[in-house]
């Protein structure tokens, strides 16, 4: 019996303006409103609201056989309710169903876990206190930005009160494993975790829609015989993606709604596999193996680890300079400039700032600057004004 | 074919000679090139010391010129013997002396093909004129496969020799006349070095332009049918300048080459001004001279910033050395520049540069700060950011050294030798 887990990731950043050295100590508003109003729009219409109704009718068909995991970022989370409170609200309606989990994170998204352990710890509570006040939910389960992990981030985390946590399946941490199962950390007993299976996760991530793929077109009948395929030897299957693949990143035209909505009947179909939440799956399973990791992981690019946001001279000058201010924001009580502070600790500003923007057509994707340095310029030169507005 | 080519090859300037990157280019590429060709190198003005294997450089300041006018001349490995003079510069500012020659022919007829109107200083002409008839009697008889001209001046010489001799002509496209002085002074009436270029590239066999930049300019600007051409980068025999600390106090933006019209002297100053709003921490270290050098001057005066300029002059070697170990920034916010030496000798002396979108150099200088040379809004952000912040220093000079290293004359020789294949 194999139970297919899929996870949601739902985030959006607080994206920078432009913002050249001649507004530093004289222009404090820094975020692109108009911009991040536009983008948050256009996901809501064209992926959230359509593939929550799809999930919704998928939950009533299968009569709650299909489940759905969710993670939220607390910037988007705010974005939702500065401009579509209608996306929580049907949220709200998932979770009714009682099919649906939601995971806690970092409210900010931040790499936080690696630079700061406060605040990671603020930032874990507060997004705690957000899912209670929008959803009077309490997660159970842990997801890092960009499911970062190591030893040391899941004793974080179980510290945070979690039950269990997910991350990526990497080779490297399973040696000759599969991700297929769930698994315990030899320094943390007692703190299962549930793995991404990334080749199945990226085939509908990623490459859902390349012609040249050989398994092109995939098809829900396709990928359940993959599954059932995988069942003797699994007993989870992790399907974690970005929400925004339904309708973003893969656009209506490719026929990723089809798939997901034809996928929980075929998937169904085969007595050895059915769905569960992450919670469900950490729970229903005893760890197979125990594993160790002093490397840090990730979820991103091919290397799975955190040179997407750490590799070069300027995305480890730009965080440590964030980090360095956390005294003073923290001493000067201000909820403004702390609130602003937070805003500024979201990975994705790094990660614009990578040189592999140049060599990487993903980083190209995701980013709204021509270039890394622009990206970099533009966030230091933030730094500058508000380093002068924290005296 | 795979046997070596012979190759005469036509120069303006040659070391230890050198008042612009004609000179160095030239340099480096037939260093680099005497490997796989047997070189002849004719030009105005060589020393006696100056050799190179697989390389005869003909030097006409060592020409038996007007003495004994019928003297037979003969190319010797090394150098000719000549009286006289021609410091020929190819550039609008004449910065040397030079004395009269002897005309070897009748120049007469010559000159007034060429026009008189010239902007590089009263007989230009007159030593282009007398170049092209000392080179025709200087190869007579001799066997070569390819002829091989550097930029306009010599281009009449190459279009004579192929016209007489019949052997494919290479022109190599260093500047063009359109970048000098603008396309609508370049097309009038008057100016006599477009119609060079433009007759000559015409009749070239191919057009080695040393930069996609330069070759869309003249395929644009002169009508060049863009099959013609075979870009070839410039390179670099990078040398090991130690960073030298900067004490004066204030940090030092280099512009380095000639004060003229195309390297956007105007917006330099426009950018300082920008930048001094913010950060007045800083001097400009104008490097060169030009035509334009006073009324740079003149806008640093009225723009208030006078006192944040040094104006070098023209700088020898080992000084041009010393103001690029101490130099902060780069800044080249050339108008139309077909290459840009310069630029790579900052990069390769750790330099970060921020450079013209509109240049040669920034089609290899893949990891420098690069903007549209009127977007001076830009150009002083990013010095800004150069001078204040860190991991931007760190990374543009990382990934460029990585770059310079790579940037080798062999690669160069390699791809001009492919231009020859099929020629010869």
């Amino acid at each position: 019996m194999a139970s297919v887990v899929f996870y949601f990731q739902v985030h959006q950043p607080f994206r920078i303006k432009d913002y050249s050295f001649f507004k530093i100590g004289v222009d404090h508003q820094y975020f692109a409103i108009q911009q991040n109003t536009e983008i948050l729009h256009r996901i809501a219409d064209n992926c959230y609201l359509p593939t929550n109704g799809l999930i919704r009718q998928a939950i009533q068909r299968t009569k709650g056989k299909f489940k759905a995991t969710f993670s939220f970022s607390g910037t988007v989370l705010e974005q939702f309710e500065l401009h579509r409170p209608e996306v929580i609200e049907s949220f709200r309606d998932l979770l009714k169903t009682g099919c649906v989990e939601f995971l806690g994170e970092t409210f900010y998204h931040s790499l936080s876990s690696v630079f700061s352990e406060t605040e990671f710890e603020r930032q874990v509570l507060l997004h705690k206190k957000k899912l209670k006040e929008l959803f009077d939910y309490e997660p159970a389960t842990f997801r890092n930005t960009e499911l970062i992990f190591n030893d040391r981030i899941a004793e974080l985390a179980k510290n945070m009160g979690f039950t269990g946590m997910v991350t990526e399946g990497t080779d490297r941490m399973l040696g000759l494993h599969t991700p297929n199962h769930i698994y315990e950390l030899e320094s943390l007993p007692e703190f299962p975790l549930l793995l991404r299976n990334f080749t199945l996760s990226d085939d509908i991530s990623f490459r859902f829609s390349d012609t040249n793929w050989p398994a092109y077109p995939l098809t829900p009948a396709k990928f359940s015989d993959w599954l059932h395929h995988l069942a003797p030897e699994s007993e989870t299957i992790g399907l974690f993606m970005d929400y925004e693949t339904f309708g973003e990143h893969r656009q209506v035209e490719t026929g990723i709604f089809s798939f997901l909505a034809g996928l929980p009947e075929q998937v169904l179909k085969h007595d050895k596999l059915d769905f569960a939440t992450a919670s469900e799956a950490l729970a229903r399973y005893r760890p197979f193996a125990q594993l160790e990791c002093s490397d840090t992981i990730s979820w991103a690019d091919e290397s799975r680890d955190l040179s997407a946001w750490l590799a070069d001279n300027m995305q480890n000058d730009a965080v440590e300079k964030v980090y360095s201010l956390e005294k003073k924001v923290l001493a000067s009580g201000n909820e403004e400039l702390i609130k602003t502070w937070g805003r500024l600790q979201t990975s994705d500003h790094f990660y614009y700032m990578s040189a592999k923007y140049w060599f990487d057509p993903t980083h190209q994707s995701f980013n709204p600057y021509r270039s890394p340095y622009d990206a970099y310029i533009n966030f230091m030169n933030v730094l500058s004004d508000f380093e002068r507005l924290l005296g | 074919m795979s046997r070596r080519p012979k190759i005469l090859m036509l120069g303006w300037e040659f070391p230890p000679y050198l008042t612009g990157g004609l000179g160095t280019a030239c340099f480096g590429l037939v260093n680099a090139l005497n490997k796989y060709a047997d070189i002849t190198l004719i030009v105005p003005h060589s020393s006696k010391e100056q050799k190179l294997e697989n390389v005869d450089i003909v030097g006409l300041n060592f020409y038996g010129l007007g003495t004994k006018p019928d003297e037979p001349v003969s190319i010797k490995k090394g150098v000719e013997v000549v009286e006289v003079d021609a410091e020929l510069s190819p550039y609008p500012l004449k910065t040397f002396f030079y004395k009269d020659i002897k005309a070897l022919t009748e120049p007469g007829e010559i000159r007034a093909l060429y026009g008189s109107n010239d902007p590089y200083g009263a007989n230009i002409m007159e030593k282009v004129a007398t170049y092209t008839e000392v080179v025709v009697k200087v190869t007579e008889g001799k066997d070569f496969d390819v002829i091989h001209a550097h930029d306009w001046v010599t281009y009449p010489a190459a279009l004579k020799l192929k016209e007489l001799t019949g052997k494919p002509l290479v022109l190599h496209l260093h500047s063009l006349e359109t970048d000098r002085v603008g396309e609508e002074v370049a097309k009038g009436d008057w100016d006599s070095v477009y119609k060079i270029e433009k007759q000559a590239m015409d009749k070239a066999d191919r057009v080695i332009p040393v930069s996609n930049y330069t070759k869309e300019c003249a395929v644009i600007h002169y009508g060049i049918d863009a099959d013609k051409f075979y870009p070839v980068h410039n390179a670099i025999n990078p040398e090991d300048i130690a960073r030298i600390p900067n004490d004066t106090g204030q940090k030092i933006v280099l512009f380095l080459g000639r004060v003229t019209f195309q390297k956007g002297p105007e917006f330099m100053v426009d950018t300082a001004w920008k930048l001094i709003q913010r950060y007045p921490n800083v001097v400009f270290f104008v490097a060169g001279v030009g035509d334009m050098l006073d009324a740079l001057k003149q806008l640093t005066i009225d723009r208030g910033i006078f006192d944040k300029f040094i104006f070098g002059g023209f700088l020898s070697k080992s000084n041009v050395k010393r103001i690029l170990a101490m130099s902060d920034v780069y800044f080249m916010p050339s108008v139309s520049e077909p290459f840009g030496l310069s630029a790579l000798e900052a990069a390769a002396a750790d330099v970060p540069c921020v450079i013209s979108n509109q240049s040669g150099v920034s089609e290899v200088l893949q990891f420098s700060l690069k903007a549209d040379f009127w977007d001076t809004d830009k150009f002083a952000n990013y010095i800004y950011a150069l001078l204040n912040y860190e991991g931007i220093r760190q990374d543009t000079t990382e990934r460029t050294r990585k770059i310079i290293n790579e940037l080798t004359w062999d690669d160069s020789a390699q791809d001009v030798l492919e231009v020859y294949k099929g020629l010869y």
